[in-house]
């Protein structure tokens, strides 16, 4: 059975990758991931400068999923390169970067594009550091600008994740048209309280959601871009099982990526939505993945 | 995040604190504790005793652990876990090699399976736990033998079915890569790294793609031959990569 995806002329081998942020900070981690399963994997998001991050507690589990507020830690993009230029699976290994703004988003695509990466995913949705992620997602002009510069100056395929925090998505969405493909959607913002300390239960405060909580909500965003924009799309937001990866796929996405599933089922979960993928489509009578992408959208 | 009621807090010995408290979940041996102190931070932290009031073991060096070392009986103290894997239980000859608060981790399997006991500690002053060790290393050469604990190891020359190392990397490097590994059957070591987060997604413990948090703690001796980055790779908060070497 034939589970392949060609996102932006690129072809994956299957359609179930990692999302930025989990497990994916080293390279080994990265490569770990590839070789359990992942059609690609996505890095942890990298800035220009080194940021530690938050304190911990940075992540708050929940019945539902969890809040984390990690804060964009991560080396710096010298450190970056340094590590990960020596990957043999560079056509696997999609790079996230943030900045503030478009010149550093620029600075950081070449840095990635030099040492022979061929996509880069831009964090335009990071709910809980200011001035960065959604603080520069949630302005359609900016985003514009952003996708603009790399798109006319840079050979890389762009992938622009987007905030489920604003009030019409399909607006950013639409001042994303130029990106190659949409990641929809980086996690929910929300707060978690410890009423027994009387304190916020991450160091931060605010963080964002993730988990099976979360995937309606990603659904949704899906099929609202999908339906008015028929750009390709990346889902993301609460998957944990096959099941859960086909509903994205009815709805218009042509890959999804998982993160906190990772926490409920570990590294095999790439391979074990790969096959119940490939049982659902041979047991539903059809040939190929291709055939329902979007199917309910159509 | 759970609490529970501090049922006894305890100095014993310089700078070296015990908490007890009991949880509402089994531990076992060389697993985990993830503590927080609200205002403060959340840190790992091994668990010396098993059974409630399970306790835990630390030296005051850090913001968290000085924070908690003024704690008192009655106070409520703040965790999740358990996590992380575990030792085996001992079958036969055992032999623990410790290292400054590395005697923590390795305290339950002491208890469950007694074996020699090696301890290595900087100076006299911080021996803790001196009942249940056989032999004793200080760096300045005031207790026992004069050198590292790993030296004293091999010094020592016995031969073991099993042995237990835990204590600070450079340590437990020293350890992996000095000792004639003929002479012993199996041998686990029980890793600490930087952990953010203690459930295996943010990556910050990991070394070449082995998580000390959830793959981990407890290595055994050929999963290090394959890792590179033991001994010689720590990770800032940031992720980046500090050479030891
Ligand atoms: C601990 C953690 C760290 C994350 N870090 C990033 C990040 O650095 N960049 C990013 O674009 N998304 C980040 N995310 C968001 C995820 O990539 C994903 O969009 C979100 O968690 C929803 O998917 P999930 O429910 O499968 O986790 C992070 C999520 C978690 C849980
Ligand atoms: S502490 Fe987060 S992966 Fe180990």
């Amino acid at each position: 059975m034939d589970i392949s995806t060609v996102i932006a002329g690129t072809r994956f081998d299957n359609p179930v990758f990692l999302a930025s942020g989990i497990v994916d900070e080293t390279l080994k981690s990265v490569e770990r991931a590839i070789k359990s399963g992942a059609g690609a994997a996505v890095t942890k998001s990298i800035g220009k400068d080194e940021r530690p991050g938050y304190a911990p507690p940075i992540i708050s589990e929940l019945p539902t999923g969890m809040i984390n507020a990690v804060g964009l830690a991560n080396p710096g993009i010298d450190d970056f390169i340094d590590e990960f230029r020596t990957s043999k699976l560079k056509e696997k290994i999609v790079v996230s970067i943030f900045g503030k703004d478009s010149e550093e988003f620029l600075e950081l695509a070449k840095r990635v594009q030099e040492v022979g990466f061929k996509t880069v995913e831009l964090n335009l949705s990071c709910p809980h550091v200011k001035g960065y992620g959604s603080e520069v997602g949630e302005d359609p002009d900016l985003v514009e600008e952003i996708i603009t510069e790399l798109k006319n100056k840079t050979n890389l395929k762009v992938w622009a994740k987007l905030t489920p925090n604003v009030t019409h998505i399909v607006d950013i969405a639409k001042a994303a048209e130029g990106a190659d493909a949409l990641v929809l959607i980086n996690t929910v913002k929300a707060i978690g309280v410890n009423i027994w300390a009387r304190k916020f239960s991450l160091t931060n405060g605010i963080g964002g959601y993730s988990g099976p909580g979360i995937k309606p909500i990603a659904l949704r965003a899906v099929y609202d871009v999908y339906r008015e924009t028929g750009k390709e799309i990346i889902g993301v937001g609460g998957i944990t099982s096959y099941e859960d990866a086909i509903e994205f796929i009815l709805l218009g996405a042509k890959a999804v990526q998982v993160g906190t599933a990772i926490y409920y089922k570990d590294f095999q979960i790439f391979n074990e939505i790969s096959q119940g993928i490939i049982n659902y489509l041979e047991k539903e009578g059809f040939e190929n993945l291709q055939e329902i992408i979007g199917l309910m959208v159509r | 995040m759970k609490f529970s009621e501090i049922a006894s807090a305890k100095k014993i010995g310089k700078d070296f604190f015990e908490l007890s408290f009991s949880i509402d979940s089994e531990v076992k041996p060389g697993q985990f504790l993830m503590i927080w102190v609200p205002g403060v931070k959340e840190i790992p932290m091994s668990v010396s005793n098993l059974k409630n009031p399970i306790t835990i073991s630390f030296k005051a060096i850090g913001e968290t652990t000085r924070k908690l070392s003024t704690m008192r009986e009655g106070q409520r103290i703040f965790y999740r876990g358990p996590y992380g894997n575990t030792f085996p239980e001992p079958k036969g000859r055992a032999a623990y090699v410790a290292g400054g608060t590395g005697i923590a981790s390795l305290l339950p399997l002491i208890r469950i399976h007694p074996g020699d006991v090696y301890y290595g500690l900087r100076t006299a002053e911080d021996i803790v736990y001196g009942e249940i060790v056989n032999f004793v290393s200080t760096d300045d050469g005031t207790l026992g033998f004069k050198g590292n604990v790993v030296d004293l190891f091999i010094k020592e020359d016995k031969e073991y079915d099993e042995v237990f190392v835990c204590g600070p990397e450079p340590m437990m490097k020293y350890f992996h890569d000095k000792i004639d590994r003929r002479k012993y059957g199996k041998i686990y070591y029980s890793l600490e790294r930087l952990m953010k987060c203690g459930v295996g997604i943010c990556d910050s413990c990991s070394i070449n793609g082995f998580r000390v948090c959830k793959d981990g703690t407890v290595f055994e001796h050929e999963q290090l031959d394959m890792m590179d980055e033991f001994g010689t790779v720590r990770r800032a908060e940031s992720g980046r990569r500090i050479f030891l070497k």
